[in-house]
């Protein structure tokens, strides 16, 4: 009991404090709102007193006082507007003039409100709402109607007391969100685009003019339009293959011309291939244009056409193998390692490439320019020269001691009149030369273009000597200056022995001119032999064509000439055109000499031109 | 609801000097509703404005239960009085209301500014409605002329006389002072138009609108 003695205190207490203002709090009754329909009466409802449980029902008061009068007077009409309401008539009504309500229980004041009618109209929902076909598309897809509505019957419109203004909305049957239209002040509305075959719903509210507020939205006209498609149906449900084959034919259309135009020139070899021009392998056009002769004219000679030439005609080549399937000869090189232990060779990924005549561990000079010729041409020749620098001074008397093992081992038919001795020499020590000749021949051509080239460089140390060839089978390459130094310790060496004959039997390719030389002057000219081989071994091992040229015919002069050409690079020889198709001579003059009809050198030299040389 | 002021643009109704132009009564009608719509949105407005602004929780509305300076004019209060009532003495009404305004807009758009922190668009539809009023004035005149042509009638219209409570130093009977007089307009605004469009329906349309 003391409970609810407390909260019924505090519920009037509670009351009591929310007298004075007009804050919602639940429960209490409340003037919803007063509104007038037409601008001619007014009513005004209020919230149903339900959940207010203190006080007695039936007791709730409206009063009502205008803005003339001097006391509030009572509702005049509790009725007509129904339960919780107050009506006031058209005599009780009037516009522009302030009124006042409020709501009393008892003593109590529950709301009050202030207004003037003409600021709460809000009028009824239009009535007799229809639709009529105005007409369907050609397709039979969309159709146009329009919408027709009366005013609502209580506003005056047509004496003009009130103004009307309209909003439509619409909505297909199955959507939940409704379509607006804006404002409008007359009653005939069209709808546009509404689809055959759907059905749609629309209604419509008005409001003053003047003022914001809306009046309630009529009833919803359901305009159906399945009704009338029924015949038009088959051209909705149609695929559009017309359009489809049009606009894809229109597409690839484009795409070809895309193509086309972007493939332009890939397109034109295909159809019309260019025809190949003549064009010599590793020669430059420019060359040609800036009339450097001498440079192509070594470049031919080291042309591909003529190694075969050389490989085929020579006698003793033929009888060159290859010997690359015995391992132990693969890692018996001891000059291999030496060679690929350059620090240079390493710089310029030599890395792991032995030196095994394959000619891959070849790319280990990068000072040698590049010309035109293939890439394995050019560098089995720089690799060549690369390695010939690492060649120590025990390998450098190699060639002494090839000599000496040829003089002991073979007896080699003295025929200076061809080179097939030292070929079959070399045939029978297979196991040792095969690749010697190889890759001499593969040298000759870049070394070659490299002494061309490079002949003008004076310090480079990129050429050897084929001094020697490793049981296993690799080639020994030996500096010029060593290899000089070796000539005249040779040379001494078996200057004693020397017995004109040409030493064919050495394994290595080049020819030394001192050797040639032996047997020249062994022949003719016995008495110039060492002073032209000592001159002539001033330079290094190569040596000029010319010099060995007159010394064939004239030692002497030979000897001027060699002494007196001072080849600013001792160590290079240049390669001239040999106009014998089977050998390549090398010249050891920096300078290009032109049309020697033979050149030899201490290298290569053919058949023919030993026999030149020889008498 | 803000009002754009297409269709009120002044529409020369005769130049100058012309002889024979005569625009017809319906048209000036039409002109004069028009006119009297724009009006009332606008002080409609404005009145919204500044009681959002200025006059929230300051119980303005109770008080403002005092009439109008107009209120002194007998208008029709309900539809019936506006039935019975005859067109010219209506017309005569409406100049009436529309002069006793003349002077309170004059001040209002001077002493509106003085309000602090006023925002532009108040300050702009007082200038608005005072220079719109003017021009309904002159239509109104010119409607009267065609419809009772004659003697005119002694001016009728009241004087306003609410000039020194708008420039009131104490702000909240200043406030009040606007609250009331922009109440006013408000509500006259609407009192001319809804009897413009009466006597235009009565008149023009034969009361079938």
């Amino acid at each position: 009991m003391d409970l609810r003695q407390l909260l019924l205190i505090l519920a009037l207490v509670c009351a009591n404090d929310s007298l004075s203002t007009s804050e919602v709090i639940l429960g209490r009754p409340q003037i919803i709102k007063c509104r007038s329909p037409e601008q001619e009466t007014f009513s005004c409802h209020w919230t149903d007193r339900d959940f207010y449980n203190v006080t007695t029902p039936g007791t709730v008061q409206l009063l009502y006082m205008r803005r003339n009068d001097e006391e509030w007077k009572e509702c005049p009409d509790y009725v007509t507007a129904g339960e919780n309401s107050c009506y006031f008539n058209t005599s009780y009504t009037s516009i522009w003039i302030t009124y006042c309500v409020k709501l009393i229980n008892k003593d109590e004041v529950l709301d009050e409100k202030c207004f003037s009618v003409d600021e709460i109209v809000q009028p009824d929902p239009p009535v007799g709402l229809n639709w009529t076909l105005l007409n369907t598309s050609l397709t039979g897809i969309h159709a146009d109607i329009q919408v027709r509505w009366d005013p609502p019957p209580s506003a005056d419109v047509q004496k003009g007391w009130i103004t009307l203004e309209y909003e439509l909305q619409y909505k297909e049957a199955n959507e939940t969100k409704w379509r607006e239209l804006e404002p409008m002040l007359t009653t005939v509305v069209p709808l546009y685009s509404l689809k055959l075959g759907r059905d749609y719903e629309v209604r419509v509210r008005s409001r003053q003019r003047t003022s914001e507020k809306f009046g309630e939205f009529s009833e919803a006209l359901y305009v159906s339009l399945s009704s009338i498609s029924s015949v038009l149906c088959n051209e909705e449900i149609q695929f559009p293959w017309l359009l489809i084959i049009v606009f894809g034919t229109f597409g690839l259309i484009v795409v070809m011309f895309l193509i086309l135009f972007s493939k332009h020139r890939r397109l034109k070899m295909l159809i019309l291939p260019p025809v190949p021009a003549p064009k010599i392998k590793g020669i430059d056009p420019d060359l040609l244009k800036k009339g450097k002769l001498d440079e192509v004219n070594s470049i031919l000679a080291s042309h591909d056409s003529y190694k075969p030439q050389l490989y085929n005609d020579d006698s003793w080549v033929e009888f060159i193998e290859l010997d690359i399937d015995d391992p132990d000869e693969k890692t018996d090189g001891l000059d291999t390692d030496r060679l690929l232990g350059d620090d240079r060779c390493k710089s310029h990924n030599c890395l792991g490439v032995k030196d095994d005549d394959s000619g891959r561990a070849s790319c280990c000079e990068p000072d040698i320019p590049e010309t035109d010729f293939s890439a394995s041409d050019t560098c089995d020749g720089t690799s060549d020269i690369d390695r010939s620098k690492k060649i120590s001074e025990k390998e450098e008397d190699l060639l002494c001691l090839d000599q000496k093992d040829d003089d002991e081992s073979h007896a080699i038919p003295a025929d200076p009149t061809t080179w097939k001795p030292n070929t079959n020499i070399q045939s029978e020590d297979n196991q040792s030369k095969p690749p010697f000749a190889d890759s001499i021949e593969s040298t000759s051509p870049p070394v070659r273009t490299q002494l061309s080239n490079q002949s003008s460089v004076a310090n480079i140390d990129f050429y050897a000597q084929v001094s020697d060839v490793t049981p296993a089978g690799s080639v020994v390459l030996s500096p010029g200056q060593t290899n000089k130094r070796r000539r005249t310790q040779c040379d001494a060496y078996t200057e004693p022995a020397i017995q004109c004959q040409p030493d064919f039997t050495m394994d290595n390719a080049y020819f030394c001119e001192a050797d040639v030389k032996k047997c020249i002057t062994a022949t003719s000219h016995n008495a110039v032999e060492p002073r032209v081989q000592e001159q002539s071994f001033n330079e290094d091992v190569y040596f000029t064509t010319e010099s060995l040229t007159t010394a064939a015919e004239n030692p002497g002069a030979a000897a001027v000439e060699a002494s007196s050409s001072e080849m600013p690079v001792p160590d290079y020889t240049s390669i001239h055109i040999v106009h014998s198709p089977q050998g390549l001579v090398l010249n050891a003059t920096a300078l290009p000499v032109p049309d020697k009809e033979f050149m030899i050198s201490c290298g290569y030299v053919s058949t023919d031109q030993l026999n030149k040389i020889m008498p | 609801m803000f009002l754009s002021k297409k269709g009120v643009t002044s529409l020369p109704i005769c130049p100058s000097g012309s002889v024979g132009c005569q625009v017809s009564l319906g048209n000036l009608f039409d002109r004069a509703v028009k006119l009297s719509h724009y009006i009332h949105s606008l002080s409609s407005e404005m009145f919204n404005e500044f009681d959002e602004r200025y006059a929230q929780g300051r119980g303005f509305i109770t008080k403002a239960i005092n009439g109008c300076h107009t209120s002194s004019l007998t208008t029709p209060e309900d539809k019936e009085q506006a039935q019975q009532i005859h067109h010219e003495d209506l017309l005569n009404l409406v100049l009436g209301v529309l002069r006793s305004w003349n002077d309170p807009l004059l001040h209002l758009v001077s002493e509106v500014q003085s309000i602090k922190e006023a925002p532009d668009t108040i300050l702009w539809k007082a200038v608005e409605i005072e220079e719109q009023n003017k021009r309904l004035l002159e239509g109104m005149e010119k409607i009267v002329g065609q419809v009772q042509p004659g003697e005119i009638e002694n001016e009728v219209y009241s004087r306003w006389s609410g000039l020194p409570s708008l420039q009131m130093a104490d702000e909240d009977s200043r406030l009040f002072a606007f609250y009331s007089l922009l109440h006013c307009l408000r509500r006259d605004s609407h009192k001319i138009d809804n009897y413009l469009k009466l006597l235009k329906c009565r008149l023009i349309h034969d009361s079938n609108c």
